[in-house]
């Protein structure tokens, strides 16, 4: 596959055309996804559209948007007017967006395709996309194995050569994590860098728009396209977006980089390995590596566990056969009527909807929701205190490799661990950022992850475009 | 923090979901292991701890009365069912 840089150039130049490009990614996914399943649904007419109109923008001598003739491909829980978004739910199984969300917008302005929707754990509420209603995802790395999740159809679509950018959602790591199984670059900015305006929501604290590439600088350009303030989203930034394209490319000489002690106790070998490793090239690159501690940061999956699913009972209680989502008529009386309307959301949805009732219960409210907004308030006060230290952290993305399908990971903390790195990202409003640095004994991608404080994403894509760099 | 089955029942009751006895006592297991976990943020002090704004620098706007004509009928034109500047929504009961 064409990274972005190499399309917009064929396409600018007229050695290619977008018609052409796009035919090529369409050939890629008729071939792979039967297989992969990254793909929920495929939107050939709209895109083959879009790829002429390109091609005739290119003809009339108009200049083209940065991400001409690029195919884009979409996760499942992101509107696009017209077309199906159902987060890979039997809730929302006929729903069809009726307006386009912003990122779309921007994409569709910076004369991107948009190819089709990506698989996710259902409602974006797992991290190996088998909650998906419409089956499991398969690591293009590994057939036998998970791609992460939630954005486990986007990060696989990549990873497979089927388009060269994807946007996902993170709620808790779901773009970096998938990154990091599937062997791709994956971004989440921080809090309020990109609009949510025609996303659908989980967790309305932590929820941010990501990206995944198959390198640095596609990532970079990307971001430069999404970001930005929109009226649209109270929660996005009023601040310039900087041309991270330029930024990346200023070397490592004299960047602070933090190591944050207990981030390696009991980590698996082949991962502390190489994060070790990427720290000696860091140095090697110029880089000040320094031991920092962020002691509240630990508790981030605890706290992420309880505030997010607290979030998505009130969030998901838009599900109520009234506003959204499947709707029993047949019901006798109000109250069956909601409860047989919200029968189809499946047994993770539902689960973390109880966990979320439950923390908000009078009984609980105390000692788990406001504690663990307590506890986030002193994390949060640790990364402000850290990043007056140094500028960005070097982490793990995640404590483990790419997992078999039907075995590892079963287990509900097992599973909430998986996220232990990511989380904090989230939890924080960090942005962060995961980049592919070597294998594992078993051939198994590893991630490393960046983390800036909000508004420094420049300086996470700097550090991972010049480690991608030199490998 | 004991979690019960009637724990269970009851956050699904408030939640408006039905969820099976065979469902609740799973769910009762996951609770149990999870809020074990979480018990462990009652060990970190939080005395004194005030909360900031959520959205960091972003801030929660007041509501403003939309006066764009045209974006009122975009958004009614989500509606597919429409009649006298009025959205048709399906029947509930």
């Amino acid at each position: 596959m064409m990274t972005i840089e190499q399309i917009v150039s064929a396409i600018n130049n007229g050695e290619k055309t977008a018609e052409q490009i796009v035919k090529e990614s369409l050939a890629v996914i008729a071939q792979k996804n039967p297989t992969i399943n990254a793909f929920v649904e495929v939107f050939e007419k709209d895109a083959l559209a879009q790829a002429k109109a390109v091609d005739q923008k290119r003809a009339r001598g108009e200049k083209l948007g940065p991400l001409a003739g690029v195919p884009v491909a979409i996760k499942d829980n992101i509107l696009y007017k017209g077309h199906k978004a159902t987060c890979c739910s039997k809730m929302l199984a006929n729903y069809v967006a009726p307006y386009t969300s912003t990122v779309v917008e921007r994409l569709l302005a910076a004369d991107a395709v948009i190819l089709g929707r990506t698989n996710m754990d259902e409602f974006a509420m797992g991290s190996t996309n088998r909650t998906s209603v419409y089956g499991p995802v398969k690591n293009p790395v590994d057939i036998e194995r998970v791609p992460g999740g939630s954005s486990g159809g986007s990060a696989a679509a990549v990873a497979a050569g089927m388009v060269p950018l994807a946007l996902g959602t993170d709620t808790g790591g779901s773009v970096r994590q998938p990154a990091s199984f599937c062997g791709v670059v994956g971004m989440k900015p921080g809090y309020g860098r990109i609009s949510r305006y025609g996303v659908i929501a989980f967790a309305s604290s932590a929820d941010q728009v990501g990206v995944l590439a198959a390198n640095v600088k596609d990532t970079a350009l990307a971001l430069e396209v999404l970001s930005g303030k929109d009226v649209h989203d109270s929660t996005s930034l009023e601040a310039p977006v900087p041309a991270y394209t330029q930024q990346i490319s200023q070397n490592l000489k004299g960047l602070k980089v933090g190591l944050p002690k207990g981030f390696l106790d009991g980590l698996y070998e082949d991962i502390k390995a190489r994060l070790l490793a990427a720290a000696e090239q860091l140095k090697k690159l110029g880089a000040e590596v320094m031991e920092v501690d962020v002691p509240f940061a630990k508790y981030s999956a605890a706290v992420y566990y309880i505030i997010t699913s607290a979030e998505a009972s009130s969030n998901l209680g838009r599900y109520d056969g009234i506003r959204y989502g499947y709707a029993d008529q047949t019901a006798p009386d109000l109250n069956a009527y909601y409860e047989n309307s919200r029968a189809p959301f499946g047994l993770e949805v539902k689960k973390r909807i109880i966990i979320g009732t439950y923390a908000l219960t009078s009984k609980r409210y105390e000692e788990c929701f406001l504690k663990a907004m307590k506890v986030r308030e002193l994390i949060r006060q640790d990364f402000k205190k850290v990043f007056e230290q140094v500028d960005v952290l070097l982490t793990p993305t995640s404590p483990v490799t790419a997992f078999r399908l039907g075995k590892g990971g079963k287990s509900p903390i097992s599973l909430y661990l998986a996220d232990l790195y990511t989380c904090p990202g989230n939890i924080g409003g960090l942005a962060g950022i995961s980049v592919p640095f070597g294998k594992d004994k078993k051939n198994l991608p590893v991630g490393v992850q960046f983390y800036g404080p909000i508004l420094q994403e420049g300086k996470i894509l700097q550090a991972a475009y010049q480690l991608e760099k030199s490998i | 923090m004991s979690i019960t089955k009637q724990d269970v029942e009851l956050a699904a009751k408030l939640a408006k979901m039905k969820v099976s006895d065979e469902e609740a006592t799973i769910y009762e297991d996951q609770l149990k292991e999870l809020f074990t976990w979480v018990d462990e943020l009652s060990a970190v002090n939080t005395d004194g701890v005030k909360l900031t704004n959520v959205n960091l620098a972003a801030h929660i706007r007041p509501d403003e009365p939309i006066s764009d004509s045209a974006r009122a009928e975009q958004l009614r034109n989500t509606f597919t069912d429409q009649e006298a500047d009025c959205a048709k929504v399906k029947k509930v009961l």
